[in-house]
This record gives structure tokens, C-alpha cells and sequence, in this order.
């Protein structure tokens, strides 16, 4: 499964090597924007598998353990919060225009 | 960058008020890319937002009472406990001392991030310029206080590590982490400011009405959730760079 993850990331890197021969180019800059979309697809999609992560361990530890349930969800914001800028950076490059 | 548009309350500074705007800039050897208009929409908004601030809590300390609190008091009483309680927990031992800053950061970030829900304004904490101003005060803050606190050459024992004899490999690794704090509370604060606002946006392209109020409702409850997290993270620096080793 991992093996499989790295091939699919090292083609797109791949797919994505027409971007570096391009100087600053004003008008339809189709690599950049596919990469785009796909950056911010990975981005969102390894984002959501995280907060899920952690979103189900705080959901048990709240049902094992009802009393600390401030503290959990305390942490579980915090977590939540974190991870979530994480994708917020893909996307402020995206912006960013590169 | 696409422009945006002027609100009125800027073209009312641009008017009145552009020889100060001017001099202003001139102050820092800057100049206005439009000299008629120096003044841009996210300086007029957090100057809106600071007067808010200040009037709404000068009304409140007008209204405090022992006997007879009013609603004003209980809802900023609700506020200041949950902060208080966050301070001792995040800040650790001797937190709540600089409780004043946490709660001056939280309530400016928070009114900036809610008064772009007002048809008219937006929130100057959608321009990255805006958060990192917040973030550079928040990290010239913890390392004054961590100097303060346990002295000089104790805090910058902190980058050395554990060991002396990593001191080579902890010090570069220490000084990237400590500037990478203002760079990350800059662009998370901003990205999801600006991502509220897109999102709303394209919405109101694609469906009327409906579908963008459902999103305004999603930013009002993160631009709670992101000053909530801006003054955690802020309390967890100066707790990290006051702690005393016993």
C-alpha cells in the first residue's frame, strides 16, 4: 500500500516537471493549473484522513472515559485546528501564484 | 492579488484624511502606490475594529457591579473565565500573569474575523499583512516575557537542548521552530479568513442565497475557533519560554 502511495506521488512529480521550464508566463498556463487542482486535491484528501484519525480516537476516549470529556475535546480542537492549516498552506501557495 | 473594491469608511480616510495617511507612510520611508489614496481597506477596518474594542469594553467597565450583574457582565464574565482557565492550563505555572495580552490579542483577532460578516466591512484579517502583525507582536511578546521571566542566558539555554554535546544539531533546529510559530499562526489565521470568504463567494455565484448563508454560518464558528487557537498557541509559547526548571 505505501509502495503503490510513493509511485503515484513520484508520477505525478513527473507529470508535474513541464511547470519548472516555464518562466513567469502571463496567459493559460495549463500545467500549473492541473498541478494546482491536484495539489490541493492531495492536500485536502491526506488532511480529512488525519482529522478523522482524530476525530475517532477522541470519540473513544470520550466514550471510555465520559468525565474527561472537556479535556478531550479541548485537545481534540486543538488537534482539529492544526491539521486543518496543514491543507491551509497548499492552498495560500496556490494563491500565492506559483 | 485581485484589488478590492473600497469600502465607504476608506474612501471617507481617502478623502479627509490622505495628507495624514501620506505622512503616516512617509514616517517608515514608504510611499502609496496611489498617493490620493494611502489608505487601504484592512488599515481603516482594524482601526474601526480597535475603536470597537475600546468602546465596547469601556461601556462594560462602566456597567460592572457586585450586586446586580447585568447581561454585558455575565457574558464577559463567561469570557474571561474560559480565557483564565486556558491561561493556567496552557501557560503554565505563573499564566495568568499576563492574562491582560491574551485577552487583548483574543478580542482583536476575534472582532476582526466577525465584522466581515457585515455587509459593508471586511475583515482586516483576511490580508496576510494584518496576521502577521499580530503574529510578530505575539512572538516579540513571549521571547521579551521568556527573557524577563528566567533571564537571558537561562532562555537561551532553551535552544541548546538537552545535551551540550548536541548543541550544533539542536540550535539551527530550534532557531527554524521559533521563527516557523510567527509564520504559521500568520498563514493559518489569514488562509482561513480568506478561504471563509472565497467560499462564500463562489456560492453566491453558483446558488443564491441558501447555500452561501450555510458557509457564513461554517465562518462564523471558525473565525471563533481561529482566535481561540491563535491565543492557545500564543499562552503554550509563553508558558514554553517562562518554564522554570526546577
Amino acid at each position: 500500500m505505501k509502495g503503490k502511495l510513493f509511485l503515484l506521488l513520484l508520477a505525478m512529480m513527473v507529470i508535474a516537471s513541464p511547470a519548472f521550464a516555464q518562466e513567469a508566463v502571463a496567459g493559460p498556463r495549463p500545467a500549473i493549473n492541473i498541478t494546482s487542482g491536484l495539489a490541493m486535491a492531495i492536500a485536502s484528501g491526506l488532511c480529512a484522513l488525519a482529522q478523522g484519525k482524530a476525530v475517532a480516537s477522541s470519540a473513544e476516549a470520550i466514550a471510555r472515559n465520559p468525565g474527561a470529556g472537556g479535556a478531550i475535546r479541548g485537545a481534540l480542537l486543538l488537534g482539529l485546528v492544526l491539521i486543518e492549516s496543514l491543507a491551509l498552506y497548499t492552498l495560500v501557495i496556490i494563491f500565492a501564484g506559483v | 492579488m485581485e484589488q478590492h473594491h473600497e469600502l465607504w469608511i476608506t474612501s471617507v480616510f481617502n478623502t479627509y484624511l490622505a495628507g495624514v495617511g501620506n505622512g503616516i507612510l512617509g514616517l517608515f520611508g514608504q510611499h502609496a502606490h496611489d498617493p490620493a489614496k494611502p489608505w487601504a481597506n484592512f488599515m481603516t477596518m482594524q482601526i474601526l475594529t480597535a475603536l470597537l474594542v475600546i468602546v465596547i469594553f469601556a461601556l462594560l467597565r462602566g456597567r460592572l457591579s457586585m450586586d446586580k450583574p447585568g447581561k454585558m457582565q455575565h457574558i464577559f464574565e463567561t469570557f474571561y473565565t474560559f480565557l483564565h482557565d486556558q491561561a493556567e492550563e496552557a501557560a503554565g505555572h505563573g499564566g495568568t500573569k499576563y492574562l491582560a495580552f491574551f485577552g487583548t490579542l483574543f478580542f482583536f483577532i476575534l472582532f476582526c474575523n466577525l465584522i466581515g460578516i457585515i455587509p459593508g466591512l471586511e475583515s482586516p484579517t483576511m490580508f496576510p499583512a494584518v496576521t502577521l502583525g499580530c503574529a510578530i507582536a505575539a512572538f516579540l511578546y513571549y521571547n521579551i516575557v521568556g527573557v524577563q521571566a528566567v533571564g537571558l542566558g537561562h532562555y537561551l539555554k532553551h535552544f541548546v537542548g538537552p545535551m551540550p554535546m548536541l548543541a550544533p544539531l539542536m540550535i539551527p533546529i530550534e532557531i527554524v521552530s521559533h521563527f516557523a510559530r510567527p509564520l504559521s499562526l500568520t498563514i493559518r489565521l489569514y488562509a482561513n479568513m480568506l478561504a471563509g470568504e472565497k467560499v462564500t463567494l463562489v456560492f453566491l455565484g453558483l446558488t443564491y442565497f441558501v447555500a452561501p448563508a450555510v458557509f457564513m454560518g461554517l465562518h462564523v464558528f471558525v473565525a471563533f475557533l481561529q482566535a481561540y487557537v491563535f491565543t492557545v498557541l500564543t499562552m503554550m509559547y509563553v508558558g514554553g519560554a517562562t518554564a522554570h526548571e526546577h
